[in-house]
């Protein structure tokens, strides 16, 4: 590149130079994004915590009622289960996804046949709406017409059908299962990615100083991988616990709202109820929990570049 | 420059719609432009309905009225984040087709309908009672009823005559009867206590008043915590293990038609789609003799309890919204499609499914064509309450439906998680939370 | 490498591989098998004795015919085709733009707004769809594509700039310094220097947030009336369930073909997908 000539440099207009300034340029990049989160986010947010203040009702403008809304929901029994629930169902598929997507991370990690396709495929239950392949899971555990029942009728593992979705525990251990089923890709490719960073002749180090692989594993890939890791939990964790498709298709909240998370009741009391006061503040709920896990997260990367 | 691309083409992309909608505006005549009317109704379960909706309606009411009709369907469950998207943001389809008492959630946004309904009702002899409460908001009509879609229980007759049954039972002490037999035959009763709209709630809260228990009193106080309702918990809860199918807590409103066609279950209570399904496909769904399956159904009401026969049948009203820009238009779609004329030709198609909203269409020549439905004829004539008996079927007894608190009142104690004592003192008071 | 025995590699690699593909893809060959079965051999109960879960004898294509040609589904596919890559792109550009900025621009409230961004990520779309509706009424958005167009990059942009700030922060810094010192300007540099460097870790992010827009349900049920303006998973539920009857066989072709515009995005660019983020997760 040649450095531009005295009189060109003179045209160079104003813009240019004022967009030198990191200042002035970190603004001019920064303003489409904000734009839109400020309008479309930012805006919506603070009406929604304005609903949550009053006992707005469908059509109706309600009044200020400060924190009855949130007092309400807290006394409510239905409420409570859904809390419990979102923590477990949060905490267990997270943990699934996690050692799942971790092992078969480390299985596409090497090199075997067909092994673009495989890693292709593998992304699959990822890619589908999850409405979709809800419903695909649905008629999988539908009390009547189970495949899985199928199964194990026929191959006499049982000889009455099991309940998965019409007993509130099963029903929530079926959400795990295809929450993981739909998350674990996301996980294998991310860490995959990880994985491809580290350097194979760490490992050939370990193996010649005698450790075997579990050793490699435990104490060369995972402390690499663990900022990755940390980052992908961190968001699975946010998706998760505000899930509300998943539930919505595959149980409606029943048996007995015995398994609506925080995001599927907010959605019956404020939508299907016309409460939307109260529904926003069943959503706003949401929010400490998500917040602390995000509060964390940045003081632990604060502390990684501080290495 | 990058930048300066991106807001011009936003820019533009704004500008685009925003002229759009105005050159349409103006190019279009005032005349025609003003009577657009959007309708957003459920996904009719007979299919041939929307079909006169479409290809019927659209040019007729263009010709007879110079409306031009928008339908949309969506689905029945999503209509309610419609109709709040819609009363919140002030725009959105003119006429909503609620269900049972939703016209008393929206009331305040609703255009009155007075003068519609009682030319309807004085032309047809009267409307339902119960379509009356459901619509009937503080003595205005809030919707304009259109239809109902009457439960009944459809079961196998020739399983029921096995078991010495010509007529199905008249109370739920026989039914508790016929049902643990079949059950021993590995027949069971199909019935759903989930947390969904249709088939749930119509078998509950009929339940629920036949053994003389109610929601509330006169007065607005909660009643449920009564000996009659434990009365019928403790009746439900055995009758469940007898005789039903287990894996109905996790029912919605299609299972039971699946099961039934299956041949799993012996009854169930539920619209006239088991009846019709087989009807329409006779090769596809059979008995186990190999009969077609639909020479084998016939209908009948719920049983009686010790307080008498009660129902309840879901009503599909249509609400003229207030934000709205065409009510006039609105309304005379309404009065249009009510007249005999055309109100005719949607209710034959409907083969019975859904029927009228007065007497009036009792009478009409269709009933003669099939002698399975009748039982669906004279069924929303019988049903005399509404949710939240006792008191008004307005918004508190529509937070407690979509609750499902009744239902789940049953459905913990059937499924074991509470005993009848205790599921009734929960559900008394959820409902105390709600009626304060 | 470390030389494994034979039966050790079954153990340790191809049963676990094989568990995990049959994990994986069974719901696809279940569904896949449901949208080829005759109606007939739908309704058959586990316990019955002719029940055929695995396969079907009969296999017919007319469930994928009545979707096609019944329902306006291939009008939803190119709706969602549209609205996905429109989404994708603006969210990629706003990305870019304020990953680069947070990543190697030095200025006051960086760290602030970082973190601002990344919350507004923590925000449900089931909490703002409400108060979305009266901005979209205001502007005029209402029924039409830029609804979703203009509302999705609000879930996109959030990771988009994360991922890609990760990727900046492992390009060496010397790269523009060399560009600066030719006389190029920062923005100039940026475009036509870190921007190239940096592709994978663009292409990963806008493949992601492809196939976030592609699964969006509550804001597109809300915002498009029209039926020819749905986008996929909005039509085929509203479509094929009706009231008590659910159309399994065309559900699930409706859930088979919803997926395969975007497996075959995945299928080109799976590759540079996994490589695109190891740049950003080194960060």
């Amino acid at each position: 590149m040649t450095v531009a000539a005295p009189a060109e440099r003179g045209r160079v207009s104003r813009l240019t130079r004022l967009l030198e300034s990191e200042t002035v340029l970190a603004t001019a990049l920064l303003v489409p994004g904000v734009l839109i989160l400020v309008v479309f986010i930012a805006y919506p947010f603070v009406m929604a915590i304005w609903y949550s203040l009053t006992s707005i009702r469908v059509g109706v403008v309600g009044e200020f009622v400060g924190l009855a809304n949130f007092t309400k929901a807290w006394g409510d029994s239905i409420f409570q289960t859904a809390f419990k629930n979102t923590v477990f169902y949060t905490f267990w598929a997270t943990i699934f996804k996690l050692a799942l997507g971790m092992w078969l991370a480390l299985l596409l990690n090497r090199s075997f046949r067909f092994k673009r396709i495989v890693r292709a495929s593998m992304l699959l239950p990822f890619i589908i709406p999850t409405v979709l392949s809800a419903f695909a899971w649905r008629w999988m555990f539908d009390p009547t017409f189970s495949v899985i029942n199928w199964v194990l009728f026929h191959s006499g593992v049982i000889t009455d059908r099991l309940p998965f979705l019409s007993d509130g525990d099963w029903a929530m251990w079926c959400a795990v299962l295809v929450n993981t089923w739909r998350g674990m890709p996301f996980f294998a490719i991310t860490l995959l990615a990880g994985l491809q960073t580290i350097s194979p002749d760490l490992h050939e180090a370990a193996a010649l100083d005698g450790a075997n692989a579990w050793h490699r594993f435990w104490h060369v890939t995972w402390p690499l991988l663990l900022p990755v890791t940390l980052v992908v939990v961190v968001f699975s964790v946010i998706q998760t616990f505000s899930d509300f498709q998943l539930i919505y298709v595959l149980t409606g909240g029943g048996p007995a709202n015995s398994t609506h998370l925080i995001a599927t009741y907010a959605y019956q009391i404020g939508v299907a109820s016309g409460l939307l006061g109260e529904g926003a503040a069943l959503s706003l709920f949401m929010f400490p929990v998500l917040f602390a896990v995000v509060w964390v997260q940045l003081r632990y990367m604060k502390r990684m570049e501080g290495h | 420059m990058k930048r300066r691309k991106f807001l011009k083409a936003t820019g533009a992309g704004f500008a685009a719609t925003g002229l759009a909608g105005i050159l349409a505006a103006h190019r279009a005549p005032v005349f025609a432009q003003a009577n657009t009317i959007h309708i957003l109704r459920w996904n009719d379960f007979v299919p041939a309905a929307d079909k006169v909706l479409r290809e019927v309606y659209v040019p007729e009411v263009q010709k007879a009225l110079g409306i031009k009709l928008n339908v949309e369907t969506v689905n029945a469950n999503d209509i309610p984040a419609r109709a709040t998207a819609g009363i919140q943001s002030g725009s959105g389809p003119d006429i909503i087709m609620l269900l049972n008492n939703l016209p008393h959630l929206y009331a305040a946004s609703a255009v009155d309908v007075s003068d519609i309904a009682d030319e309807v009702g004085k032309a047809q002899g009267g409307i339902y009672d119960a379509s009356q409460q459901l619509n009937k908001v503080g003595g205005m009509w809030a919707a304009m009823p259109w239809s109902v879609v009457p439960g009944m229980i459809a079961y196998r007759k020739s399983w029921f005559e096995e078991i010495g049954l010509k007529e199905f039972p008249k109370t739920w002490a026989a039914y508790h009867e016929a049902g643990k037999k079949l059950k021993a035959m590995k027949r069971p009763i199909g019935q759903t206590l989930g947390n969904t709209f249709g088939d749930a709630p119509t078998f509950t809260y009929p339940l629920l008043w036949s053994f003389g228990g109610q929601e509330v009193d006169a007065k607005g106080k909660v009643a449920l915590d009564s000996k009659e309702t434990l009365e019928s918990v403790r009746f439900m809860t055995q009758f469940w293990k007898d005789a039903h199918d287990e894996g109905g807590l996790a029912w919605d409103d299609s299972n039971n038609n699946r099961a039934f066609l299956s041949g799993d279950i012996c009854a169930s209570l539920n619209g006239a789609s088991i009846y019709v399904a087989a009807l329409n496909a006779p090769d596809k769904f059979k008995t186990e003799k190999g009969a077609p399956m639909h020479t084998d159904i016939l209908h009948a009401a719920l049983p009686a309890g010790p307080k008498g026969l009660h129902a309840y049948h879901t009503a599909f009203n249509h609400m003229v919204m207030k934000y709205s820009k065409n009510t006039k238009g609105a309304k005379e779609f309404l009065r249009w499609a009510h007249t005999k004329a055309n109100y005719e030709k949607w209710f034959t198609v409907q083969k019975g499914f859904a029927v009228g909203i007065s007497r009036e269409w009792e009478k009409h020549a269709m009933w003669n064509n099939d002698p399975v439905m009748l039982p669906f004829k004279t069924a929303p004539n019988n049903q005399k309450r509404a949710m939240g008996f006792g008191g008004a079927p307005d918004k508190k007894a529509a937070e407690a439906w979509n609750k499902y608190i009744v239902t789940v009142m049953y459905a913990q104690a059937a499924g074991g998680k509470m005993t009848p004592e205790q599921t009734v003192k929960w559900a008394a008071g959820e409902l105390g939370k709600i009626y304060t | 490498m470390v030389i494994e025995r034979k039966w050790k590699k079954w153990l340790y690699f191809y049963i676990p591989m094989a568990v995990f593909i049959l994990f994986t893809l069974f719901p696809f060959y279940w569904m896949a098998v449901t949208a080829m079965r005759p109606d007939g051999e739908l309704y058959r109960t586990f316990r019955q004795a002719n029940a055929t879960p695995f396969w079907t004898l009969a296999p017919t294509l007319e469930h994928f015919k009545g979707l096609m040609q019944t329902t306006a589904f291939p009008q939803w596919l190119w709706n969602t085709m549209l609205i996905a890559l429109v989404s994708t792109i603006i969210s990629l550009v706003c990305g870019m733009f304020a990953g680069y900025a947070l990543a190697r621009l030095k200025f006051r409230g960086s760290e602030f707004l970082g973190t601002i961004i990344f919350i507004t990520y923590l925000v449900p779309q089931t909490l703002l769809f409400i108060p979305l509706a009266d901005i979209i009424r205001d502007m005029h958005l209402g029924n039409t594509p830029w609804a979703l167009m203009l509302t999705y990059p609000t879930f996109l942009i959030p990771f988009c700039t994360w991922l890609l700030m990760g990727y900046f922060k492992t390009i060496p810094k010397e790269l523009e310094e060399c560009a600066r010192i030719d006389g190029a300007t920062r923005f100039g540099a940026m475009i036509r220097i870190i921007f190239p460097v940096a592709i994978p870790g663009i292409l990963s992010a806008g493949i992601f947030a492809f196939t976030l827009s592609w699964n969006e349900f509550i804001y597109a049920l809300i915002f498009m009336s029209s039926a020819e303006l749905k986008t996929v998973p909005v039509g085929v539920v509203s479509e094929l369930i009706r009231g008590d009857i659910f159309f399994w066989g065309q559900l699930m072709a409706g859930a088979l073909l919803g997926s395969i515009p975007v497996a075959i995005v995945y299928s080109f660019f799976v590759e540079y997908y996994v490589t695109g983020l190891t740049g950003s997760v080194k960060g």
